[in-house]
């Protein structure tokens, strides 16, 4: 169920970006911003009661003109400061429903934006490590290791084994632009990651492969993950973080996405009638 | 331990009374980074851009020597400047006084002698307190600050000034709106005020503030010295296959008593595999034994809103059986730069982000971790391939965009790799080694080579209205024995200790009795009158009884023959009074030593110690030099175009170039165009 959930969203979500992908990642991200903030709007509209809202919003504001045409009457003023209390509280309570539908597509919005936003696929010759985490009880240099990959991809060093933190780490380089397969062989078990290597500004990366459960499998759709009985624990890769220069200032995209997203919904919010 | 060219490092021994080597140093840093850090800082400029029928490209080969140059272009092995001698013309090049690129790189860019643009050595003297001060650049911390709570705020901002007087010839072009791109020129730091693209060169220093200070982490306790100069040196120890180290920052100059800022990181070693795997803030990265890393960015906190942020690349020059790892004197980011670098202050954020970091410091090759065995002579040519390589690529941009006025570039490799490698090609050094001669025998002319091959690329750029010159400020020669000047002085009676019995042992003229010193030598080639009123305990009355002084002094000097080989040592004393005009003389030593080939002044002398023998085997890596009499070492220039003067001179050019845009030249410049 969640594979299948998994290759339609990320499928879904390479249609989408196709036209982004050779251009500025701003455009992927103005154009994911705007959908999930229409999305938002509209989900806002359906599930809210938008004559609730409407009301509470007017007897908020009905309770502030109060305060401010009798502000030296006390009494008066701490009932108006009451009333527009229970009408935060109210208000709230009209929000918290369409918010937690919407929770959902921006969270699922957010699970596959990241591998699009948050890294930046390898150049050609570029290195980056490939690492391998095991479970507690298996000690890396008791086990045999092999890597191999195809002419993409060259493995540069011997393994690095750090008993300690049952991980063990290689070196690569990129070769070739394209999607590749490394192939790690630890003790008896096969394992495969696959490494993005491209020119292109905005591309889809999967730095980790994790052993399978739900949690993990919804948060790193992209790739088959390892079986639940696995000594391996993650695979890695090291892919250069990617963020958003605004003046100079490097922003993580998130942040970008929640401003371009609220700017965006409010926005339209009046084209599309919608009280928030 | 001083070393000529740029590479300032001491050996000195902590006394708590005494001015160590980090004192001495840390003076330039801390003022340095809160100039950075202040808010105002200058905003992006834009060069002149009028377009220029006539122009002119010059290839700046920092030490390139006229005989050995000769020599490989008679033999055919160097075509570019062969095709370039034949085309046009070939010269020696008079060098500065002393000899030395700080002051010969000025007399370029201002026309003037020392006594104009105020450069005399590396290192000056302080009249008030003996001891060396920069000569270059002066930098000085915020005036006032406020103290809250352990913490310092300043109130003003630091400076960091220039101190070579004179305008650059680059600045004349600008008034003319003449556009020029002046690439690493030595002298330079900071960048003379400019609209003109100029990249600061020798002189710029670390994050540090000094010319250069390495860190190299053995788990070898012999290694461990605290005196060494130019790194420092730690003692680590592999536990359970990691090993925990810091490296350490610029001083905080927002706390109390600055204290050292540092960065820890961790190395986790492969029980088998000779690789390693360094965390560093966020920085992961696997090297192999005998590897190199690319740039890294490191941050130093200060405060929770300030950092300060450096470049540095490391080595792992060995995992087994003992840990060592060196890791380069931390440049400042030319990405983000504490110090300033270029101008327009973007002009280095350009080149980052063209090329990534890249080499700031002033002379890039860390020639002391040769010199100390933290890198062997393989891994010092790996280490400065990477600056070539770094060099050739913006030189390779800068040359595809050049179409106005002047580019000037720099290349520092043919200067370091001489100094460093002639003791392969000179059976006499106290160093020369046969095996190693026959593996890097070759190292010196392949430079030259790649200097043949960056011409031949301009040449092939330059079309009938640009005029190519190359030029180098100095030659080279073996520098086989060290001369104690200090001790010299001593045993002919101008010099006196307060206690004979400490002689060797005490530096900065710790031991020496001012009040019966007429003499002392400070810098690579200056001699100075210990002269009343000019010097706070001086005892030589100026006028007759000084000059009478000089001369004797001078004369003595060239007479003086080297024990073991019968040569003069000094070939010519030259009397300050004859050799400078201007009115930068405050600076000025009071003799310069012109020595003869195979001599140069003790690594000792520099910095004021006074070791027991006067004469002693050269018996550092630092095997060729320049700092000898102007005559033994003239540097080349050789251009497309016929040389009319007899004997050029470096400060020849500057007027040159102005003559070339037909620009007046200024009274205050002493040379003449040489077309």
């Amino acid at each position: 169920m969640v594979h299948i959930l998994n290759s339609v969203l990320s499928k879904f979500f390479e249609i989408i970006f196709l036209p982004f992908q050779n251009i500025s990642p701003w455009f992927g991200m103005i154009f994911i911003s705007l959908l999930t903030g229409l999305i938002m709007l509209f989900i806002f509209k359906l599930t809210s009661d938008q004559e609730g809202i409407k009301k509470t919003k007017n007897k908020i504001k009905a309770h502030l003109l109060e305060l401010r045409l009798y502000k030296d009457d006390l009494r008066t003023s701490f009932k108006a400061q009451g009333h527009i209390l229970l009408s935060n509280f109210k208000y709230m309570k009209y929000s918290l429903k369409p918010l937690l539908i919407m929770i959902i597509p921006v969270i699922l919005i957010l699970i596959h934006s990241n591998f699009w936003f948050a890294y930046d696929s390898l150049g050609i010759e570029e290195t980056a490590l490939l690492k391998v985490k095991l479970s507690d009880d298996f000690v890396p240099t008791e086990l045999d290791t092999e890597i191999t990959a195809n002419d993409s991809i060259q493995i540069e060093t011997a393994p690095l084994r750090i008993n300690e933190q049952n991980e063990i780490d290689w070196r690569f380089s990129a070769q070739k632009a394209g999607v590749h397969e490394i192939k790690i062989k630890i003790g008896e078990q096969l394992i495969t990651k696959s490494v993005s290597v491209s020119q292109n500004p905005l591309s889809q990366i999967s730095p980790f492969k994790k052993r399978k459960n739900i949690m993990d499998q919804l948060l790193y759709p992209l790739e088959k993950p390892l079986e639940k009985n696995s000594f391996v624990k993650s695979v890695e890769i090291t892919y250069p973080s990617s963020g958003f220069h605004v003046l100079g200032i490097n922003f993580h995209w998130i942040v970008v996405f929640f401003i371009l997203s609220i700017v965006f919904g409010f926005s339209f919010k009046g084209f599309f009638g919608v009280e928030i | 331990m001083l070393k000529c060219n740029g590479s300032v490092t001491m050996k000195i021994k902590s006394k708590p009374n005494q001015i160590n080597r980090r004192e001495f140093l840390k003076k330039s840093l801390a003022a340095g980074s809160l100039l950075a850090l202040s808010p105002s800082q200058v905003l992006t400029q834009v060069p002149g851009q009028k377009a220029t029928r006539n122009k002119v490209i010059i290839l700046g080969f920092d030490g390139v020597d006229p005989h050995l140059l000769k020599g490989w272009m008679d033999q055919g092995k160097l075509p570019a400047f062969q095709r370039l001698r034949e085309s046009g013309d070939f010269r020696t090049l008079k060098t500065s006084c002393p000899p030395q690129s700080p002051v010969a790189w000025s007399n370029f860019i201002t026309g003037m002698n020392p006594g104009g643009h105020g450069i005399y050595d590396f290192i000056h003297r302080d009249p008030e307190t003996y001891i060396p001060i920069f000569s270059a650049s002066k930098t000085s911390e915020a005036a006032k600050t406020i103290s809250i709570n352990g913490y310092e705020f300043p109130l003003s901002k630091g400076d960091v000034q220039l101190l070579r007087k004179g305008r650059a010839w680059w600045q004349i072009l600008e008034d003319y709106d003449i556009p020029s791109t002046v690439f690493k020129i030595p002298s330079n730091y900071p960048p003379a005020p400019t609209k003109q693209r100029t990249l600061s060169g020798m002189g710029t220093p670390d994050i540090l503030g000094t010319y250069g200070i390495c860190n190299f982490y053995t788990t070898q306790s012999t290694e461990v010295d605290p005196d060494i100069g130019g790194a420092r040196v730690h003692e680590v120890y592999v536990i359970g296959n990691q090993v925990h180290a810091k490296l350490p920052g610029p001083d905080n100059p927002f706390k109390k008593e600055h204290p050292e800022t540092s960065v820890d990181f961790v190395v986790y070693l492969d029980p088998v595999n000779p690789v390693v795997k360094i965390k560093i803030q966020n920085h992961e990265f696997i090297l192999r034994e005998g590897e190199w890393s690319n740039w890294k960015k490191i941050h130093f906190n200060m405060i929770p809103t300030q950092s300060v942020q450096g470049i540095c690349n490391f080595y792992v020059k060995q995992v087994r059986p003992e840990f060592k790892l060196y890791i380069s004197p931390i440049n400042i980011d030319p990405a983000d730069p504490v110090l300033p670098l270029s101008t327009p202050k973007s002009y280095s954020k350009e080149l980052e982000k063209e090329f990534g970091p890249f080499f700031t410091k002033g002379l890039p090759a860390d020639t002391s971790a040769l010199t100390n065995g933290f890198l062997n002579d393989g891994e010092f040519l790996e280490q400065d391939d990477i600056v070539l390589e770094e060099r050739l690529k913006m030189f390779d941009y800068e040359l595809n965009r050049f179409d106005s006025g002047v580019l000037f570039y720099y290349f520092s490799s043919t200067d370091q790799r001489q100094h460093m490698f002639w003791r392969h090609i000179d059976a006499s050094s106290p160093l020369y080694d046969e095996k190693l001669a026959s593996h890097y025998k070759d190292t010196i002319f392949n430079i030259y080579q790649t200097a043949d091959m960056v011409l031949d690329q301009t040449l092939k750029k330059a079309d009938k209205d640009t005029i190519v010159m190359a030029i180098s400020d100095h030659g080279f020669t073996p520098f086989r024995r060290q001369f104690h000047i200090n001790t010299w002085l001593k045993e002919n009676g101008y010099h006196r200790l307060i206690n004979e019995r400490n002689q060797g042992e005490d530096s900065l003229f710790m031991n020496t009795d001012w009040g019966h010193t007429k003499a002392y030598a400070l810098g690579l080639n200056g001699l100075y009158i210990n002269q009343k009123n000019r010097e706070s305990q001086g005892i030589v009355s100026p006028g007759a009884e000084k000059d009478n002084l000089v001369y004797e002094i001078a004369g003595k000097l060239e007479k003086f023959r080297d024990p073991q080989t019968g040569e003069k040592v000094v070939l010519k004393a030259f009397v300050a009074d004859k050799v400078y005009s201007g009115n930068q003389t405050t600076y000025s030593p009071d003799i310069i030593l012109g020595f003869n080939r195979g001599y140069r002044i003790s690594w000792a002398s520099p910095l004021g110690r006074i070791p027991k023998k006067i004469l002693e085997d050269n018996q550092d890596k630092w095997s060729g030099d320049h700092c000898m009499a102007p005559q033994v070492i003239p540097g080349i220039f050789l251009a497309n175009r016929k040389i009319k003067k007899a004997n050029p001179a470096l400060y020849d050019l500057s007027p040159t170039i102005l003559k070339i845009f037909r620009i007046p030249i200024p009274g205050e410049i002493v040379g003449t165009p040489v077309f």
